[in-house]
């Protein structure tokens, strides 16, 4: 097993000790950073301070220096968001941080992207997302989008006020394996179930994983609801979007 | 804007929102407290004398709870209706939080049962007991606010005539049958510059919407002193332009419609995300009022006008929270660094 001083990034090595308290959640993250090469602790370490043009730079250095796309993105980018997510959800850090920390990503992003998608490699997966119907507020869902594209996902925003219809449209001309609704008014969180009966009725909801979220939301309404997921945050929202994937595979 | 000779202190309206469903406290904040053994809500009463009010266990088992959270308005509004032991603390705990925004001098109560529960039939039911339970101790009048229209209408139903008139909140281009509503029961009316598919996404949106409601409302024969007109406040944390677009369209409108119509708005949603709340909330009542806005939902008794208009302007946290506000501090890191190694003045 690895341990904390395996990590020769400085930085990385204050941010696990410092802010990452569930044991599980160390023992991960320093099984990571202590299996990638130093280039990509720096990478992610620029990522964590939310320093763009660091990324920026960094990346495209070590496209010269002939690293792999893919590795570049899962080593560098993607674990450092999982730490930036950690420390979100545990109050260490706030929402515009959180924004210049996706910015970040999507300054290394901008090299990747292409090459993957010239080489054929897929984003992880399609998702689907949208307000409700009737609801118009869509701060909390944007924020659930970034961090989905940041985290390697393809989404599709169908925006406000989405009908029944519309979602289920977007889902097969997606083939998207993952929806995710929102509501942030209690008069339009019952929407999500009559939503979810439509699936049922055009014969489609075993096709699609369902996570619903949104500031009157709780589990156990998005239980009673036949959702198959529900997160509070934007990260919850990532997390549950990457469950679904490992339980498909 | 602002006139000098004017005591913002005492003219702005206040809409009190602390007596709504939504508003938590942390569960390691300074408030909640064991009391004989039971972990409890501590509260100062009106002669300033320390009560308690006991979290009952079924709400333990809820995910707010869990997650840090007491939604302690819900919980008491939902204690107080139940007739049982626990009602009478639950009541004096919702009748004090009215009672100190009386005192300082709220212009109306708003009341928000929406979370109450996802069913319409008990928002309904709690929000007729709310009304009449309050208007017992409180001659404010009352703000009956909720996303469900019906809510609305049992709360106006409910609400007592005599008392100076209520008001609705809200209405907009996706509810303009609110509008008959407030007609009806001789309401004035909180509009806001929401679209009838959309939220607006800058100034010259938020403009126009309020517009159509402003200019709708004059026709079913409300007098401009009866409008309330909000523009709409968005997280400056969220995107660098919100602030001002709150802002401009509050000068934008009162342009347009005078001195008489009333600008009003969501205070603390500018400072969604990030720490030091508070202080943001403050600045921005201030910058709204100079913009021409003459009133906010706030929480009165935390930012009581009277001291918030009398801040030190020249400060350097006014200063960092005005940049905030404005778009002046990149994803708020000076903000945020200050409130981190403890340089601003912000309640601790």
């Amino acid at each position: 097993m690895a341990d904390l001083q395996d990590i020769s990034n400085e930085k990385i090595r204050q941010e696990i000790e410092e802010f990452v308290e569930n044991p599980d959640e160390i023992e991960r993250n320093i099984e990571t950073f202590a299996r990638v090469r130093p280039l990509m602790q720096e990478i992610a370490a620029a990522l964590i301070e939310g320093d763009d043009g660091t990324v920026d730079a960094l990346t495209k250095q070590a496209l010269e220096d002939k690293i792999d796309a893919l590795e570049i993105m899962d080593d560098g980018l993607i674990a450092a968001m999982g730490v930036v997510g950690i420390k979100f959800r545990d109050n260490y850090i706030f929402v515009p941080e959180v924004l210049a920390c996706a910015r970040a990503m999507k300054a290394g992003m901008a090299y990747i992207e292409p090459i993957l998608s010239a080489s054929g490699v897929e984003p992880l997966a399609t998702v689907i997302m949208g307000m409700v119907k009737g609801d118009l507020h869509d701060i909390g869902k944007n924020l659930c989008i970034m961090m989905l594209r940041g985290s390697g996902f393809n989404v599709v925003d169908l925006g406000v006020d989405t009908s029944d219809d519309e979602f289920i449209d977007a889902v097969e001309e997606h083939s998207a394996p993952i929806l995710g609704m929102s509501a942030l008014l209690t008069t339009t969180m019952p929407n999500m179930g009559k939503t979810i009966e439509a699936f049922i009725d055009a014969d489609m909801r075993d096709d699609v994983k369902i996570m619903v979220g949104g500031a009157p939301v709780t589990q156990e309404f998005a239980d009673d609801m036949g959702a198959d997921a529900y997160g509070k945050d934007a990260l919850e929202c990532v997390a549950v979007a990457k469950g679904f994937l490992s339980v498909q595979a | 804007m602002m006139k000098s000779n004017v005591d913002w202190g005492a003219r702005f309206i206040s809409i009190g929102e602390n007596v709504h469903t939504t508003r938590v406290l942390l569960r390691k904040g300074k408030s909640i407290v064991t009391h004989e053994d039971r972990e409890s809500i501590s509260y100062k009463g009106l002669d300033n004398e320390t009560k308690y009010l006991v979290i009952p266990e079924a709400f333990k088992e809820r995910q707010e709870y869990k997650q840090g959270q007491i939604k302690h308005v819900m919980i008491a509004v939902t204690m107080a209706m139940s007739g049982k032991e626990c009602s009478e603390p639950a009541i004096d705990y919702l009748h004090t939080l009215a009672r100190k925004q009386d005192i300082a001098k709220a212009s109306y109560l708003d009341v928000n049962v929406d979370e109450i529960s996802y069913k319409l039939d008990e928002q309904k039911r709690a929000m007729r007991w709310l009304v009449e339970s309050l208007q017992q101790i409180s001659s404010t009048p009352l703000s009956i606010d909720s996303s469900n229209i019906e809510v609305i209408e049992v709360g106006l139903a409910a609400y007592n005539n005599d008392m100076p008139r209520p008001l609705l909140n809200s209405a907009s281009l996706e509810r303009l049958d609110a509008l008959e509503l407030a007609k009806e029961y001789e309401a004035s009316v909180v509009v806001t510059a929401a679209g009838d598919s959309g939220m607006p996404e800058d100034v010259q949106g938020r403009v126009a919407n309020a517009s159509k409601m402003v200019e709708s409302a004059l026709s079913k024969g409300f007098t401009l002193d009866t409008i309330f007109i909000d523009p709409l406040v968005f997280p400056a944390s969220v995107d660098k332009t919100f602030g001002s677009h709150a802002l401009d369209a509050v000068a934008e409108l009162r342009g347009k419609y005078g001195p008489e119509i009333h600008i009003t708005g969501g205070i603390s949603n500018v400072s969604f995300g990030i720490p030091g709340r508070r202080l943001v909330n403050e600045v921005f009542m201030i910058l709204m009022v100079e913009a021409g806005a003459d009133g906010g939902i706030i929480d009165p008794v935390l930012s009581n006008p009277a001291e918030v208009f009398s801040m030190d302007r020249e400060s350097d946290s006014y200063r960092m929270a005005e940049d905030v506000i404005l778009g002046r501090d990149e994803f708020c890191q000076k903000y945020i660094s200050a409130w981190r190694s403890g340089n601003l003045d912000v309640a601790k």
